[in-house]
């Protein structure tokens, strides 16, 4: 497994910080302006992320009432409430968008895999043409495209089931081009000869060797699509009819727009958005060791 | 699967560990195609059909059959009438020029602070980097729906903080949800959504610039803001780009901010971006055959300003194309 | 590490190949089996529905009811045009009166005159003309909303203010409250409420939609319409009215604090304040609307709705007995009646006189006689088109964007009828020219 290393950018990690040994403390002295530029930026960025969490923790009544930032007392009936509204329609939702997501990221993963590699390690007629069209594909935005895919589905009948929302994300070809580009930069075509001289069958040396070397880009795209696929609105809003089977993203709006009338909605819609960003939040904590986002521009430079 | 056969086939003839070159060629030719039928088939039945069955159905319309007054509405052959419409339409051109505004306010900010951040971020001297990286990627895992509450009760008189302080400082609440406010409203539920991820591909890029090529700079003397300037920026230029048009398609798209937001405000009304006005034509006015036409122009209009822009900047985009 | 790997994303895979496989059958229609019990599938939402259909069921073995809330009026008519065109529409829906014109034209509700029969004379003659065009039936109407002023008794004696009995005296008394307490509005004028305006304008005499023979009059920028936007253009124009959407936090806080005094609007509206206020009950009370004549007592309605049977339903007959059993048995109306809802029956209000009266207005202890005086001075023969949706959606735009710009109210209104005339042409319906 040590036998190659990719050519590809060095892992950060391991970039020498010598500069300010060797120019001396004036490097790490006035660090302070850009520090707190970026403690600005974080302040920025957590402080809906804080509203949500106190606002939670706020009773009906408390919402309207008291300032912004004081927490409240109704945390406890506010989950209560939340998993009991409609059947535990909100547990519902956040089964519904973990299969949508995490189910059709796997697949997608393997799809886009299969592809990318193939687009990358072979030559054969015909592959400037479907890269044309994986490139094409990528400009084409993927909302514009949920309202066509809702008028063919109704045409064959399968609107309104799980299908409609699964299939139309398994494709993704912005996935397909970082994966050829992971596989440019991590399968060397060397060692794909070698197992071809061995007598591996294309097959065997994809899932033995290849699979295995393209495992970071593999999360990378997984976790691309994971997010994507959780935070995606208006394909399932379109597609479907029936409140069960919405992920959290339609659920919370139907929950907010109703709350017009039922003003007790409210606070649902809140503590259910503030859960919401849990398991992402966890989730892509988790997968930052593995992640290699420098693969999107990675693809750029000569 | 073919290649599975083609290998017991051979190996049942052959001594154990040769293979006939014919069959490793045959094998090896269809390999990539193998590898490639999942995603042409999802491809050309979840884009391609798509996008077919689309310019049929915007050259048809509903038109009433059966007569009378409460006649039946039926699905025919109409030509060109709903792309006409679609441009004469003026709320479809209104909604764009409103994208316009709402993209010169959301994208230069979204790449500058992204590209800022990066840059700090890549500072030596810089403290709390991982801490500042992580809370400015955190938006990134929050859906538009969500971010748009989120951002809507920041708003809303009622519950607002700002509006709080400045209504304690006497200066009455802030209208965050009326007339040219709106724009930057909806612009930073936008920019607080992306700076995040596209802090992390600057950043990423940044951190793959072999550190020697500094290094001769900051010996000669060079301060790290003629640095950013001089080597950085054009380093990195190429995921600009990306991110650039990234942030353009985007803008295109944009329809979950507005539509979470028409509840808490008038000011946002139907058709107040393309993509509104086509979802209202298929779900409200039942108007399938419209919405389709109006999809395809949105459809193309992007490709084409998608297209536009690489070419702008072509030199210094997809070095590596095969 | 590879293997673990290998046998997590088949567990993955598995585990999800199950559950599609089970939870694409969560998406069929009502499942029946030949001899066996039918479970019609139902759209319908509000707060009495559940309850109704519970009560059905328990009493129907072999006539099951699975109910799904697809969303309010607007959303679930949207959905069911595209679910029928779909193929899985449900068996049974709750149509709200102005959009059923939309749904016959759209080949989603189905003709039962056939299976009505008698059921015409458990309803007054212009109720049931709310759901029947020209001899044939296509629903059952379930609630009526005669419109009546909702006021809060209270502060309005507090700040010294008589209940007004004429737009007049209203408009006067709109200004007199806010020179009592800057704080406070006697309404608001919401651009959103389409239903609302409609049926102020029918009360003043205008005809929206009317049908002769085999041709339809749009009258939305009649003169009687534009007197009633140009009323309340003058209303805004003084800051004597709110121009706000209603029921937004912003509205509801103001209700609570006792700014918004009066909500003109219909009889199911005590349950709408009662969730948004409780803190007030016992401060409201029901009166009839303004009216635009010294002694006239006519009132349009706003909002109602009736059960219908869909076309692609395979069980219409027992879908129809189902629709007739939630909107002219005595069980069901009660639960209305609990709900909220004003019963569209004769029975049911009847039922009404011997209730409690609604929580938000415990002390108006004749809120039901007054309920059915408003409701037996109903304006007959209101008609509405088979392009509601569209008038609803220009409307809503225009009036937003009047208030907004600053612009008429009037001018919102002939854009609306310039827009509804359009559509129903390029549809192919014959317009007559005004």
């Amino acid at each position: 497994m040590t036998t190659t290393t990719p050519p590809r950018p060095t892992p950060a990690a391991r970039r020498p910080r010598l500069q300010h040994q060797i120019a001396g403390t004036s490097r790490t002295r006035g660090g302070t302006i850009p520090t707190l530029i970026l403690l600005l930026g974080a302040a920025y960025t957590l402080l809906p992320v804080a509203w949500v969490l106190v606002a939670s923790s706020k009773s009906r009544s408390e919402l309207f009432s008291t300032f912004t930032f004081a927490p409240g007392t109704g945390l406890w009936e506010n989950l209560q409430n939340l998993f009991a509204y409609g059947d535990g329609q909100y547990g519902q939702w956040a089964l519904n968008s973990l299969f949508y997501a995490g189910f059709g990221s796997v697949l997608s993963t393997l799809v886009s895999t299969m592809a990318g590699f193939a687009l990358a390690k072979y030559e054969f007629p015909g592959r400037q043409v479907i890269f044309y069209a994986i490139l094409g594909g990528v400009l084409l935005p993927g909302i514009t495209l949920a309202i066509p895919q809702y008028l063919l589905m109704s045409q064959i009948g399968m609107a309104g089931s799980y299908w409609s929302v699964l299939l139309p994300t398994l494709i993704s070809p912005f996935s397909i081009y970082l994966a050829r580009v992971y596989a440019m930069s991590s399968v060397p075509t060397e060692m794909m000869e070698a197992a071809r001289i061995d007598g591996a069958s294309e097959g065997r040396m994809f899932v033995s060797l290849v699979l295995p070397m393209m495992v970071p880009g593999m999360v990378t795209v997984f976790m691309l699509q994971f997010v994507g696929t959780w935070n995606n609105f208006l394909l399932p809003y379109v597609m479907l009819a029936n409140e069960r089977m919405y992920p959290l993203t339609v659920g919370l709006y139907t929950l907010l727009s109703k709350g017009s009338g039922e003003p007790a909605l409210y606070s649902l819609a809140i503590t259910g958005a503030a859960l919401s960003i849990v398991p992402l939040v966890l989730l892509m904590l988790f997968l930052q060791r593995f992640w290699r986002l420098d693969l999107i521009s990675g693809g750029l430079k000569g | 699967m073919s290649t599975e056969k083609l290998q017991t086939d051979a190996a049942s003839m052959l001594v154990e560990g040769a293979d006939p070159p014919q069959n490793r060629r045959r094998r090896r030719r269809l390999a990539p195609y193998v590898f490639l039928t999942p995603a042409m088939l999802l491809f050309v039945a979840f884009l391609a059909v798509p996008i077919v069955y689309s310019v049929y159905l915007s050259l048809r319309g509903y038109r009433l059959t059966g007569g009378g007054a409460f006649g039946r509405r039926r699905q025919v052959f109409v030509g060109a009438d709903n792309y006409v419409s679609t441009f004469t339409e003026p709320e479809f051109v209104a909604g764009f020029t409103r994208l316009a505004i709402y993209g010169v306010i959301a994208i230069p900010l979204t790449l500058g602070l992204a590209l800022l951040f990066a840059l700090l971020l890549d500072l030596p001297r810089a403290k709390a980097t991982r801490f500042s990286r992580t809370a400015i990627f955190i938006p990134y895992a929050v859906p538009g729906v969500v971010a748009t509450l989120l951002w809507g009760f920041l708003y809303l008189p009622s519950t607002s903080p700002f509006s709080f302080i400045s209504e304690e400082l006497g200066w009455g609440t802030i209208p965050f949800l009326e007339g040219s406010m709106l724009f930057a409203a909806i612009a930073n539920i936008a920019i607080w959504s992306g700076v995040g991820f596209n802090m992390i591909i600057i950043y990423t890029s940044l951190r793959g610039i072999p550190s020697d090529l500094y290094e001769a700079a900051r010996l000669d003397g060079a301060s790290e803001w003629q640095i950013a300037r001089q080597i950085k920026i054009p380093l990195v230029a190429p995921a600009l780009v990306l991110t650039g048009i990234f942030s353009l398609i985007g803008t295109l798209q944009l329809y979950g901010e507005p539509t979470t937001l028409r509840p808490m405000t008038p000011e946002v009304s139907q058709t107040w971006v393309p993509l509104m006005k086509i979802y209202r034509d298929a779900f409200v006015r039942d108007d399938l055959p419209l919405a389709a036409a109006s999809s395809v122009v949105l459809a193309l209009g992007t490709l084409l300003v998608s297209l536009l822009v690489l070419r702008l900047v072509q030199k210094r985009a997809f070095g590596d194309d095969s | 590490m590879r293997n673990k790997a290998t046998l997590f994303g088949a567990a993955v895979i598995a585990a999800g190949a199950l559950l599609l496989t089970g939870c694409s059958s969560a998406s069929d229609e009502g499942a029946d089996s030949a001899d066996g019990p039918i479970t019609l599938e139902y759209w319908a939402w509000g707060t009495s529905q559940q309850p109704l259909v519970d009560a059905w069921n328990a009493s129907h073995p072999d006539l099951q009811v699975t109910r799904t809330d697809a969303g309010g009026g607007t959303d679930s008519s949207a959905k069911l045009l595209t679910a029928t065109r779909a193929g899985n529409a449900p068996d049974v829906a709750l149509i709200e009166f102005n959009t059923l014109p939309a749904m016959i034209v759209g080949d989603v509700v189905a003709e039962i005159t056939d299976y009505t029969g008698d059921a015409r004379d458990a309803f007054t003659e212009s109720v049931w003309g709310l759901t029947s065009f020209n001899d044939a039936t296509y629903g059952v109407p379930q609630d009526v909303g005669p419109m009546a002023l909702l006021y809060n008794q209270a502060r309005l004696t507090e700040l010294g203010i008589e209940l007004p009995t004429t737009w007049a005296e209203f408009a006067d008394a709109a200004v007199a409250v806010r020179s009592a307490d800057p704080e406070a509005y006697l309404a608001t004028f919401a651009p959103g409420e389409f239903g609302g305006f409609a049926g102020l304008a029918q009360q003043a005499g205008a005809e929206w939609w009317s049908v002769d023979g085999d041709t339809w009059s749009v009258g939305i920028d009649s003169e009687a319409s534009l007197e009633v936007a140009d009323y309340w253009q003058d209303l805004i124009d003084r800051d004597a009215v709110l121009a706000e959407p209603l029921l937004t936090p912003e509205w509801n806080s103001k209700l609570n604090e006792g700014n918004i005094l009066t909500w003109p609007s219909a009889l199911w509206a005590p349950g709408v304040i009662y969730g948004v206020a409780e803190a007030q009950a016992g401060d409201w009370a029901i009166a009839p609307l303004p009216q635009w004549e010294e002694g006239n007592s006519d009132v349009a309605f706003q909002g109602g709705s009736a059960i219908a049977v869909t076309t692609s339903s395979e069980h219409q007959e027992a879908a129809a007995e189902f629709a007739l059993w939630m909107n002219t048995s005595e069980e069901a109306a009660r639960i209305q009646i609990e709900a909220g809802q004003y019963p569209a029956s004769i029975v049911g209000q009847e039922l009404t006189l011997e209730s409690d009266p609604p929580l938000l207005m415990p002390q108006q202890t004749d809120y039901w006689e007054v309920a059915s005086k408003i409701a037996a001075n109903t304006i007959p023969d209101i008609s509405w088109g088979p392009n509601v949706n569209v008038a609803s959606s220009a409307f809503q735009d225009a009036a937003a964007a009047a208030i907004t710009n600053g612009t008429p109210l009037r001018d919102a209104l002939v854009e609306t009828q310039k827009v509804v005339v359009e559509d129903m042409k390029t549809t192919g319906f014959d317009v007559a020219e005004n």
